[in-house]
């Protein structure tokens, strides 16, 4: 597929225009449904083509930030449009894709017309979706069935940038067959044996010396035409540096948080899953949809919403784009394709917002007007990140297990916690459950429900325990299950408690309310292998102390002394002889050794921010205070974007995180 | 009238049957039809509701209790006022359903008028008239359990609800705009390619984006979608050089009466008023 360097001249042909047909005739007698440009609803839109007449031949394209216009050309130029509101992932990463029947779903297409940027866009989306550690299996199937023809960009929109962000306008890699129009016909090379078998059958002449220099002018010019817009050096770097900035809170006024720049953004892969079922719950499917992070419910969960105003998403977007994407997948997220200027119902444009947010050092502001080389956009890997969350994720282990099936497993007995909180045995001989460590969590399905996760809250040879707090309609459901119930789940997941890092030191482990259930399985390892470790001590904080875990079990340890447990509530009545006050109350330098200590915290963030503060004071260093964070999950692994937080996938990277990893990404609002 | 309950083949006595009633205010029946259109689903639904009130689909009448009562049509009259006070007592589940009942529909324009100045424009003896000065949804007066959007509600978001009431879940109505399911289906942006005014990226998606996709913009009629940018989007107009009368106009429809619609509207009258036509027209 990919070509490292341009073929020998003796390989370049020529195709005459005439004989296009022949290649769209060619590539369906290969067995593949060509999809390619075609104009419908005053737009050349991506679909299904037959044959040159189906082609916008005699049509150009003009836009500019919220338009996009059609008119009519004196040529019978067919390419000459640059992109409009399509992108192929329409058929590489359909809008909508049944989660039963994903994996057969290739048919065999051929692309005709990609774009450099649009190639770009799709070596982008491999890097997501199959450059692991998960695969999505689906995109794997589709992504192969395509060949690529390219089309060298003759002319560009208003709206392109591609120069800047490194993709185009020149065809390079990542091509089966690519083509630049010229008047009379279109000059060929084939970039991979696939699409030599395919050119081969043509039966081409070469390409002389002047239809050669012809499609090399039209480059060159094409190039000259977009200039730099967007000075990208450092850019990465500015963006994350620029989450505090008043910008993002302007262009919330302007924003509609429709979503669409997202949509039509060629490498954006945010997906949700839907299920739907019958009036009785059965025959329950599910389908995965394009999402965006600009819809409200897209970092919702139960009890709150971690971007619940504009400018926290489109700040998200866009620094995710230009910023973090590189932390998670290696290069920019964005191709210079300029879809999200056209298509943005007001107009905002991205090159703008990128210049008044992150603004380049003043020397480099030179480069806006000149039509000098792109830049590389690799940032400086020294300045690529907020240099204040510097440290690279720690050496503690990661998922080994990346799981993409549900087990299903039966609930063997219930406990009710508290008023709103009940803990389920679940009965698996399933090895990979079995092996989960402390801080792992599972995703849990049943049908016709949102697929929650839930932390383990202990680990035993026969299976797992689950404790859920009814706090959305699927935990309510969850609680209510009874012994016998059936229910799917999908784990372990994640990065757990990195139960190493605690060996021979002092470990205080602060938590309240259900936040002591994802560290139960953490106690337990200690209490496991109780001699490695030096003094523990258990901080425990609850609304009221009927709101407590685990109550029995707690007493039982204090008693026993082998570790320390000291618990506090928010408020009580007469019955209660503890004290009253905020958990990090129970922590103060004699709590303990400072700099030999290691904390473990759960809890809401605020709670977590509060604590974090006292740890410091009390002199442990933020690489051994370790936190777990709650987001938006729905695949667990990486793949649908939902639980990102600056630079990680908490699903993925984390749940669990030193504060040395966060930096400040535990106390940016709405990030 | 087709009697759908009695079509319904005998039951096994063991299931019990949610006690399902219809009923309808101020507002054109069109809402309540949609559960007739449920074709393909409408044996299914009978067999596991029982359909006890529904005036558009049985002569037989009951005045509850119900265990869920879908209501259309917004509250308009004080008759009506003091009804759905005794229709809510009598259910345990109220779904309101259409852009009436949710948002006080298209009638609700003469919330931002003159009642009476409407009346004696319209009929020779207001006097006979009895109207209340405002047409609201009817969570003004009662606990409203579900809302189903739509001017007509959607056939699918009416199923999923009764699937959500058969199941015991909580329905899953999304609240984002309409240009996600726009985009989803493939239609191209009227506002971008053809310059039309489009409500949708404002508006809660539920209806399939059936105006963009054949052609015309979105007015809105499920109303506004969550953190709706009205103002924005008004701004927006304006500054292309579109007069405040008709950007009012465009959020002076069938949910003019919801936030931030009513407020956009209040603000180009606001606008319209102090500085006249003329500079709209010299633009």
């Amino acid at each position: 597929m990919i070509a490292a360097a341009p073929p020998p001249v003796s390989e370049v042909r020529f195709l005459p225009r005439a004989d296009l047909d022949r290649l769209i005739d060619a590539l369906a007698d290969d067995g593949r449904t060509v999809i390619g440009p075609t104009v419908a609803d005053g737009a050349i839109v991506l679909d299904e083509v037959r044959s040159v007449a189906d082609l916008p031949v005699g049509w150009a394209a003009e836009s500019k930030p919220g338009g996009y216009r059609l008119s009519r050309r004196s040529d019978a130029r067919a390419f000459d449009h640059a992109v409009g509101p399509t992108s192929w992932k329409r058929w590489t990463f359909p809008p909508r894709a049944p989660m039963a029947s994903r994996v057969e779903a290739a048919q065999s297409l051929a692309f005709l017309g990609v774009r450099a940027c649009e190639i770009a866009a799709l070596l982008t989306q491999d890097r997501v979706l199959q450059g692991g550690p998960a695969v999505d299996a689906d995109y794997r199937v589709r992504r192969a069935s395509a060949l690529v023809v390219a089309v060298e960009c003759a002319t560009a929109l208003e709206t392109c940038f591609c120069t800047s962000m490194g993709t185009g306008p020149e065809v390079t890699s990542g091509y089966d067959i690519a083509l630049t129009e010229l008047d009379d016909g279109f000059v060929v090379r084939a970039g991979s044996p696939a699409g030599e078998a395919i050119v081969g059958r043509l039966d081409l002449p070469q390409a002389n010396v002047g239809q050669r220099v012809a499609a090399a002018d039209t480059l060159r010019r094409t190039r000259e035409r977009i200039g730099n817009p967007v000075p990208t050096e450092g850019l990465a770097a500015r963006i994350v540096a620029a989450a505090e900035s008043p910008r993002w809170a302007e262009i919330a006024e302007r924003c509609l948080a429709c979503a669409n720049c997202t949509l039509v953004c060629p490498t954006c892969f945010c997906t949700s899953v839907g299920t739907k079922s019958d009036l009785d719950g059965g025959n329950a499917t599910s389908e995965r949809t394009w999402d965006s992070c600009f819809t409200f419910d897209f970092a919702r969960v139960a009890g709150g919403n971690f971007r619940p105003r504009t400018r926290d998403r489109y700040r998200q977007w866009l620094t995710h784009k230009f910023g973090t994407w590189w932390d998670h997948f290696g290069s920019s997220g964005c191709v210079g394709c300029g879809r999200c200027i056209a298509w943005c119902p007001v107009g905002i444009d991205i090159r703008a917002e990128l210049m008044a947010v992150a603004p380049p050092p003043l020397s480099e502001t030179v480069l806006v007007a000149s039509v000098a080389p792109a830049p590389s956009t690799a940032p400086d890997p020294s300045t690529a990140l907020d240099p204040s969350a510097a440290p690279a994720p720690s050496a503690f282990p990661a998922s080994e297990t990346l799981p993409e099936r549900y087990v299903d497993v039966v609930v063997t007995s219930t406990r009710r916690e508290t008023a709103d909180t009940v803990s389920l045995r679940l009965a698996t001989d399933d090895p990979a459950l079995l092996a989960c460590r402390p801080g792992q969590f599972v995703m849990v399905a049943r049908p016709a429900f949102a697929t929650p996760p839930i932390s383990v809250s202990r680990v035993h040879q026969d299976g797992l325990t689950l404790t859920i707090r009814a706090a959305g309609p699927a935990t309510t459901a969850l609680t209510r299950l009874e012994r016998g119930a059936v229910m799917s789940v999908r784990g372990p997941l994640g990065r757990g408690w990195p139960v190493e890092a605690a060996v021979g030191r002092d470990v205080v482990v602060v938590t309240g309310g259900i936040g002591l259930a994802p560290l139960r399985p953490l106690l337990d390892a200690f209490l496991a292998e109780r001699e490695r470790f030096g003094r523990i001590r258990l901080a425990y904080g609850a609304r009221t102390p009927a709101d407590r875990l685990f109550v029995d079990e707690l007493d039982a340890l204090a008693r026993d002394g082998r570790i320390e447990v000291e618990s506090t509530v928010d408020r009580a009545g007469q019955e209660w002889l503890g004290r009253v006050g905020v958990v990090t109350q129970l922590i103060d330098a004699d709590a303990c050794s400072g700099r030999e200590s290691v904390a473990f915290v759960c809890g809401p963030e605020r709670m977590m921010a509060a604590t974090a503060d006292v740890l410091a004071e009390c002199g442990i260093p933020p690489e051994r205070v370790f936190v777990t964070l709650e987001r938006h999950m729905e695949c667990g692994v990486g793949l649908c974007g939902h639980c990102q937080l600056g630079r990680f996938f908490v699903c993925r990277d984390g749940p669990v995180f030193s504060l040395a990893e966060l930096g400040p990404a535990l106390r940016v609002e709405g990030l | 009238m087709v009697d759908v309950a009695a079509r319904s083949p005998a039951r096994p006595a063991a299931v019990h049957r949610p006690r399902v009633g219809v009923v309808k205010f101020a507002s054109c029946d069109g809402c309540q039809l949609t559960l007739l259109d449920l074709e393909d689903e409408l044996l299914a639904v009978t067999e596991r509701f029982e359909i006890v009130e529904f005036a558009e689909a049985t002569s037989n009448r009951s005045s509850g209790p119900f265990d869920v009562l879908f209501v259309e049509g917004s509250i308009s009259t004080p008759e009506q006022a003091e009804e759905i006070v005794h229709l809510r007592e009598a259910s345990t589940l109220l779904v309101t359903i259409g852009a009436c009942a949710t948002a006080g529909g298209i009638q609700a324009l003469r919330n931002l008028g003159d009642h009476d100045a409407f009346r004696a424009a319209v009929y020779p003896h207001p006097e006979y008239v009895s109207s209340l000065a405002t047409s609201l949804p009817v969570s003004e007066y009662v606990k409203v359990d579900a809302e189903l959007r739509g001017c007509p509600i959607d056939p699918g978001q009416l199923l999923e609800v009764l699937t959500a009431l058969a199941t015991g879940r909580r329905p899953q109505l999304p609240n984002e705009a309409v240009c996600l399911e726009c985009k989803r289906r493939g239609a191209v942006c009227v506002v971008v390619a053809k310059g039309l005014p489009c409500l949708g990226p404002v508006t809660r998606t539920g209806c399939g984006a059936l105006c963009p996709a054949f052609g015309r913009g979105c007015y809105g009629c499920f109303g506004p979608r969550e953190s709706a940018n009205a103002a924005g989007l008004a701004s927006h107009y304006l500054r292309a050089g579109d007069r405040a009368e008709e950007v009012g106009r465009r959020f002076a429809g069938f949910t003019v009466n919801q936030e931030p619609f009513r407020s956009v509207v209040v603000a180009m009258d606001r606008l319209h008023g102090a500085h006249g036509t003329r500079e709209g027209d010299a633009r």
